[in-house]
């Protein structure tokens, strides 16, 4: 027997509606049976296209799962700061953010950025855990999530290095011969010596390769005054001089993926999106037939007589505390940092994009091309840009701020002498350090 | 040689020949853009290749990429709609303000008149961070009312100072005249100044649409979801992902972006140039 479904008399669907309409009024929101959560998220443009796509499907699947409204917006990573900046000004925007490039965000935002100890915690036992967890804490705290680093390789023509003479280069003293006998054929070394990204990294690696360091382990002593020092930024004199052309004190990111994809460049110390690039773009050796992808090799970032040291951007994810969806925000992350979604992100991104996770550290794309074969061990001696010290906003305005390129570049060039050159990056680093420094 | 047949030939040496680098160097960078969104991209990275001139055919395979790939046509829109909100509403408010400010004499008129351009030279990149609050607490982040509700904030005090020198110009005597013919002040305005002064209110209009047109950072900062991005954001944001730069993609969108920028200042060139008040008096 069914019973017969019970009639709404219009007295009382008049009152139950004007009840709820009141009631909506005084809580100033929509009942929560009419109210759609929205997740929001902020990101850089992936240096892969197809890596966004990923994240986009994952994110959708997600919100699908839970019925949440989900906005993945994607900007130029050059327009972060402008954004984060305004964001944290109006104490309202996305839910969730990327950081970087550098840690040291979290140290600019620590008192807007909720903690993520839990989801940390819950993220590294199902991905081999974290490459250098003591790296991705600030303040003792995690207040983001180490997201990708492109590790930096040096991409160097095959022909070329066949053409003068040279087999496996390992050490930048090798690299120095390779630029010098390559641009005497037209063809210099490239790395950058002007204000951009790649310059911070490719000069800090030589730096530290010649024993070297900025600020120390107590992230309080600069320590940019050194002989060892002094023997990096003659070796990038020399670099300069005899293996480059002048233009590199002018280039930006892009300059010397263009060099390399151009023919003109024999090595460059860059991730591996140029040769990502030339392949889509099927750009050929000016004057042949022959595309140029086929003619360039990644091999590990070389080491100095004190070892072999590197850095890149470290991109990071945090949440905004000023969210209203803290909780379905590391929802989120939990999700995408399950090892399937980690491994298709991986997979999308040809391997540019290497989460600071050991088991990913392992994926197999890295074996799908002899190219990606030695990003696993560029990012085993990979350290953040601040190393041996802590990140710190300090260490973070030193990378923005570009003292480190300027300093070699200064030397260089010959603009000052070394003695010159080092005693104003100290001045600088000191004055943004001391700057920095809170109050106990 | 007759004499028509001189005087061409004195105007190539005294006019033509003399404009002609100044005219080069303006339409440079058009040309420059247009080449490089037509060139192959294996033309483009080619460093031996002469960057003004196509030597391995023509690809449209950069409008291709924006037509097809981006939202371009979305962003393209968008920087319209706001373009054309935004001068209308700060050209309007700008003949309001510039009037009076022209025309009556009132205590603190002058300093009200140095304050509005005072309030033109402080950067946006100073009052973006105040402005995103404001726009927050009006609840109008991330849509396209955002932003014709903030450029005004540079547009308005830009064609006050301009809508004020021209109304200067304009002789106070077809004023009284009609004033004393009887209009009052508002139709005094409406009736006899502003027809007078419609070349000044198109160029107002034309600085104002072109300052809106460019615009990044506000842009940037108040709008998000990629659909109502505006073109100059939008390029940006798709077409350089991280040390990779879309040349091609980058110029097309250049070149069409200059498009509406470029037809506004044509359509409208002969009010521009024309003599401001000629016959308003005889």
């Amino acid at each position: 027997m069914t019973s017969e479904p019970r009639r709404l008399s219009r007295r009382h669907f008049i009152g139950t509606a004007a009840a709820g309409v009141g009631a909506a009024v005084a809580l100033d929101r929509a009942p929560a049976v009419a109210q759609t959560r929205e997740l929001t998220f902020l990101t850089v443009a992936s240096f892969v296209p197809e890596t966004d796509k990923e994240l986009k499907r994952q994110f959708e699947e997600w919100g699908a799962k839970n019925k949440v409204k989900v906005r993945l917006d994607i900007i130029a990573h050059l327009q972060l700061q402008t954004k984060k900046a305004a964001e944290v000004q109006a104490r309202s925007g996305h839910d969730l953010t990327a950081l970087g490039p550098g840690l040291g965000d979290a140290d600019l935002y620590f008192d807007y950025l909720a903690d993520l100890n839990d989801v940390a915690g819950d993220v590294a036992p199902k991905n081999g855990g974290w490459l250098n967890p003591d790296d991705y804490l600030i303040r003792g705290k995690w207040k983001l999530l180490p997201w990708w680093q492109p590790p930096f390789p040096m991409a160097v023509r095959t022909d070329l290095l066949e053409q003068i003479g040279e087999k496996n280069p390992d050490t930048w003293e090798d690299w120095l011969r390779v630029g010098r006998k390559g641009k005497a054929i037209g063809h210099p070394f490239g790395t950058a010596l002007g204000h951009s990204g790649d310059a911070n990294v490719t000069l800090l690696s030589i730096l530290w390769s010649y024993g070297g360091s900025y600020v120390s382990k107590d992230g309080k002593t600069i320590t940019i005054n050194s002989k060892e020092t002094r023997a990096a930024m003659e070796f990038v004199k020399r670099l300069y001089s005899e293996a480059m052309d002048p233009e590199v004190v002018a280039w930006d990111d892009a300059s010397n993926n263009r060099c390399l994809n151009a023919g003109k460049c024999i090595a460059i110390h860059n991730p591996i999106s140029a040769y990502e690039s030339a392949k889509k773009d099927k750009v050929v050796i000016p004057g042949s037939q022959k595309e140029i992808a086929d003619f360039i090799d990644h091999v590990h970032t070389p080491k100095g007589p004190a070892g072999r040291k590197a850095t890149t951007g470290f991109w990071c994810v945090g949440i905004w505390n000023f969210s209203k969806n803290v909780d379905l925000a590391k929802d989120f992350l939990r999700y995408h940092f399950q090892p399937d979604n980690q491994n298709r992100w991986v997979e999308a991104g040809h391997g540019f994009n290497m989460p600071f996770l050991t088991s990913l550290t392992k994926h197999s794309v890295y074996k799908s091309d002899r190219q990606y074969r030695f990003i696993p061990e560029v990012a085993k001696v990979t350290v953040p840009p601040s190393w041996p010290g802590p990140t710190t906003a300090a260490s973070q305005q030193v990378w923005d701020l570009y003292i480190i390129p300027d300093m070699f570049a200064q030397y260089a060039t010959g603009k000052m002498t070394v003695d010159q050159a080092i005693a104003w990056g100290e001045k600088e680093m000191q004055e943004i350090y001391a700057g920095r420094r809170r109050k106990p | 040689m007759n004499r028509r047949g001189r005087r061409a030939w004195r105007s190539v040496f005294t006019l033509y020949l003399p404009v002609t680098p100044f005219v080069l160097f303006a339409l440079f960078p058009l040309y420059f853009m247009f080449v490089t969104s037509l060139k192959k991209n294996s033309e483009l990275y080619d460093p031996t290749s002469i960057p003004f001139l196509i030597r391995r055919g023509v690809t449209f395979g950069h409008y291709q990429l924006l037509s097809g790939d981006t939202l371009f046509w979305s962003w393209f829109l968008n920087s319209l709609l706001v373009s054309l909100g935004a001068t209308i509403v700060s050209v309007v408010l700008g003949i309001l303000a510039a009037y009076p400010l022209a025309r009556l004499r009132f205590p603190g008129g002058d300093s009200f008149g140095v304050a509005i351009f005072v309030t033109y030279l402080v950067p946006p990149s100073l009052l973006f961070l105040p402005l995103t609050t404001v726009v927050n607490r009006l609840g109008l982040s991330d849509s396209l009312w955002s932003l014709v509700v903030t450029y005004p904030t540079f547009l308005v005090p830009f064609c006050t100072w301009l809508l004020m020198g021209y109304f200067r110009t304009v002789p106070r005597e077809i004023e009284e005249c009609a004033m004393l013919d009887g209009c009052g002040r508002v139709q005094t305005m409406l009736r006899i100044l502003l027809p007078v002064a419609v070349p000044g209110v198109i160029c107002a209009a034309l600085f104002a649409f072109t300052l809106s047109w460019n615009e990044f950072l506000y842009a940037l900062v108040f709008v998000s979801p990629a659909e109502l991005k505006t073109m100059t954001v939008g390029v940006f944001s798709e077409l350089i992902r991280g040390d990779i730069y879309y040349w091609g993609g980058l110029m097309a969108g250049a070149c069409i972006g200059s498009l509406p920028i470029v037809i506004a200042y044509v359509f409208f060139l002969d009010y521009y140039v024309s003599g401001l008040t000629a016959g308003a008096v005889k």
